[in-house]
């Protein structure tokens, strides 16, 4: 399997196809003796912010933890419950469990909410 | 016997998709300045524009992805992010452009000036992405811009030399005024071949949950729609050059003056319709960029998208598009002119289009995307043409801007 | 006897890509283009790197159809990438990737 050509970028879906964000970091575990293995997906802004820029991921954390209590670390998703890969990534987890959307949650009822005719 | 009523809603969308503050602008000012001589200009980004589009609903039918979430996915986010910003920047100033197309319209109709008009017709553009779903907006859309079928009406009421307006659908060289005919000419190509709307149209085919058995229905749509839209614009042109060409007007220098492009031939009623098509048409444009800014950022970024969703399902969504209207609406506000900020648009769309197309082409022969349903050999060939054509746009658009614009 | 420090890090993908990687006397070899991996277990293990000069190119894939007008032009890709086995290259400092073997020891793609 092809990290970069194949999995990197690539659209995450849940069991039910629903759209989950786009695969924005893969995470290796480099130990010394052993091949790297592949831990986990990982997702936000920071993550992409990163492949700019290491400082911009400092500047994006910061931000994002200002607005609203993330908890800690990047919304990452273990390698193990990735179902299938194909021309889309197929995790076993639901949407609703997704961490990376957390800022919209915040941007949704704090802001979004209010204004009538939302849903 | 379903796929006939889209296959009929498809084309009648397209119309009105097609037809929006540039492709009338430019076919104005092509009209009256050099009369039928830029039909041919017309016909080009039409055919261009045809295949695109077709490309483009058959890449989202057959892969269930859009363009854009392609782009990301097969060039990598730092490619896409160059892609995004550039394609959003050109889509904000059109999309100023549409607003105030519209608020133009109003000011002919009421007489209150346009710049008080960009806030109630952005607020209205909102309103009806922030409630109403993909198809109600698809359809309501269309049918109203039936309406800038009067221009085919006063276009053929006008009586003009047929003939001479065939003549004019080859290209020509000019012999008067160079550099301005070819800065219209490019100007109608960057209006025809407007990225947005072959995006659009991908996001379009997966919102109505298009596949494989939807590949005939998109062909014909395609293929129909945009060409009836490109009679109405070229209904413009004619109409242009009697109006206004035969008697020497051959700049629009003022806005006001567009307004009477039919009254010669319709009269007071000719005057009223004008202003509904251009309204109607630029507010059907204004909905389309809205959404496109936001399918853009919601497909790159891979959240959760779609217009039948409930903005607190789609926060990021609705964000990016309510923020998209308040920028329009801005640009009016502050008092830029509606026409001149609709040509320069259209050269920068003109220029920045090969950023679209040629990764475009990649993804149209990537198999994984297209399975067997590929571009052949012809396809691939057609798209070649049409980025030669958007290289050659590029490098001269933005220097015949300067040289030849008005 | 000393027990082997086992150290674990993290090293992203995303930030491998296009990495310029130098050989044990430091001079330049390529640009990491590529990162495959295989299952083992329920494990995915990186097995080797693709080390070529046009990383971004790469990524961009350009089809040979599309490039045959650059082809008429001249241009062509130099050498083929080159394949480095997940233990000769030294992810310890990943923003330095170094190969630990001579180039010539490594296959072509």
């Amino acid at each position: 399997m092809d990290l970069i050509r194949d999995v990197l970028d690539k659209q995450l879906v849940d069991p039910e196809e629903r759209r989950m964000g786009k695969i924005d970091g893969l995470v290796l575990e480099v130990e010394a003796g052993k091949p790297p293995r592949l831990e986990a997906i990982e997702q936000g802004a920071a993550t992409l912010a990163r492949r700019f820029h290491p400082r911009l991921a400092g500047w994006v954390e910061a931000l994002g933890s200002r607005l609203y209590r993330a908890p800690g670390g990047p919304a990452r998703i273990p390698w193990s419950k990735v179902r299938d890969v194909g021309i889309d990534v197929e995790v076993d987890l639901e949407f609703e469990k997704s961490r990376l959307y957390a800022w919209q949650e915040w941007l949704s009822d704090k802001i979004i909410r209010r204004i009538p005719g939302a849903g | 016997m379903k796929k006939l009523g889209e296959i009929a809603l498809g084309i009648v969308t397209s119309i009105g998709g097609f037809i929006e503050v540039g492709s009338l602008a430019t076919a104005v000012q092509a009209g009256a300045a050099f009369r039928f001589e830029l039909v041919w200009a017309l016909v080009l980004g039409t055919l261009c524009l045809v295949f695109l589009v077709e490309m483009a609903g058959r890449f989202a039918a057959v892969s269930k992805h859009t363009v854009t979430d392609a782009l990301r996915e097969r060039f990598g986010f730092n490619f896409f992010s160059v892609v995004f910003l550039a394609l959003t920047l050109v889509d904000l100033l059109v999309l100023g452009a549409e607003i105030g197309g519209v608020s133009l319209a109003l000011q002919f109709l009421t007489g209150i000036g346009l710049r008080w008009w960009a806030l109630p017709v952005g607020f209205a553009v909102w309103l009806l992405l922030w409630k109403g779903s993909f198809g109600v907006i698809e359809k309501g859309a269309s049918l109203l811009g039936l309406v800038t079928l009067c221009l085919v009406v006063g276009a053929v009421l006008l009586h003009p030399n047929w003939r001479e307006v065939a003549a004019g659908a080859l290209p020509s060289l000019p012999h008067k005024e160079r550099a301005h005919y070819w800065f219209i000419a490019v100007s109608i190509l960057g209006a025809s071949i407007s990225p947005y709307l072959f995006f659009f149209y991908s996001a379009g085919a997966i919102e109505d949950r298009w596949d494989e058995s939807y590949l005939w229905t998109n062909r014909a749509v395609a293929g129909l729609g945009m060409s009836f839209g490109a009679l109405v614009a070229i209904a413009a042109l004619v109409l242009s050059a009697g109006v206004f060409g035969t008697r020497g007007i051959t700049q629009i220098a003022r806005y006001d003056q567009i307004a009477l492009l039919l009254t010669p031939v319709l009269g007071k009623w000719g005057f009223r319709l004008f202003a509904a098509s251009l309204g109607i048409a630029c507010f059907g444009a204004a909905l389309d960029i809205g959404l496109e800014v936001a399918y853009r950022a919601a497909q790159g970024f891979g959240w959760n998208w779609g217009e039948d969703l409930k903005p607190v399902d789609d926060a990021g969504f609705a964000s990016v598009y309510t923020l998209a209207l308040l920028f329009g609406v801005l640009l009016v506000v502050v008092g830029l002119d509606p026409l001149k900020l609709t040509i320069f648009s259209m050269a920068l769309t003109a220029a920045v289009l090969p950023l679209s197309v040629v990764p475009f082409l990649v993804l149209l022969n990537d198999e994984r995307y297209m399975g067997k349903h590929g571009n052949g050999w012809l396809g691939n060939a057609v798209v070649l043409v049409i980025v030669a054509i958007s290289f050659v746009l590029a490098i001269v658009s933005i220097p015949l801007e300067l040289l030849g614009g008005s | 006897m000393m027990a082997e420090k086992m150290e674990k890090k993290e090293v992203r993908v995303e930030l491998l890509l296009g990495r310029k990687v130098l050989d044990p006397e430091g001079q330049p070899v390529g640009r990491i283009e590529e990162v495959r991996a295989e299952p083992l277990g329920n494990e995915m293990w990186v097995t080797e790197f693709l080390v070529g000069r046009s990383a971004m190119l790469e990524r961009l894939s350009v089809q040979a159809f599309a490039l045959a007008p650059l082809h008429l032009l001249g241009w062509r890709k130099k050498r083929g990438s080159y394949r480095v086995p997940w233990d000769r290259l030294d992810l310890g400092d990943p923003e330095r990737p170094r190969l630990r073997c001579g180039v010539e020891e490594l296959e072509r793609l």
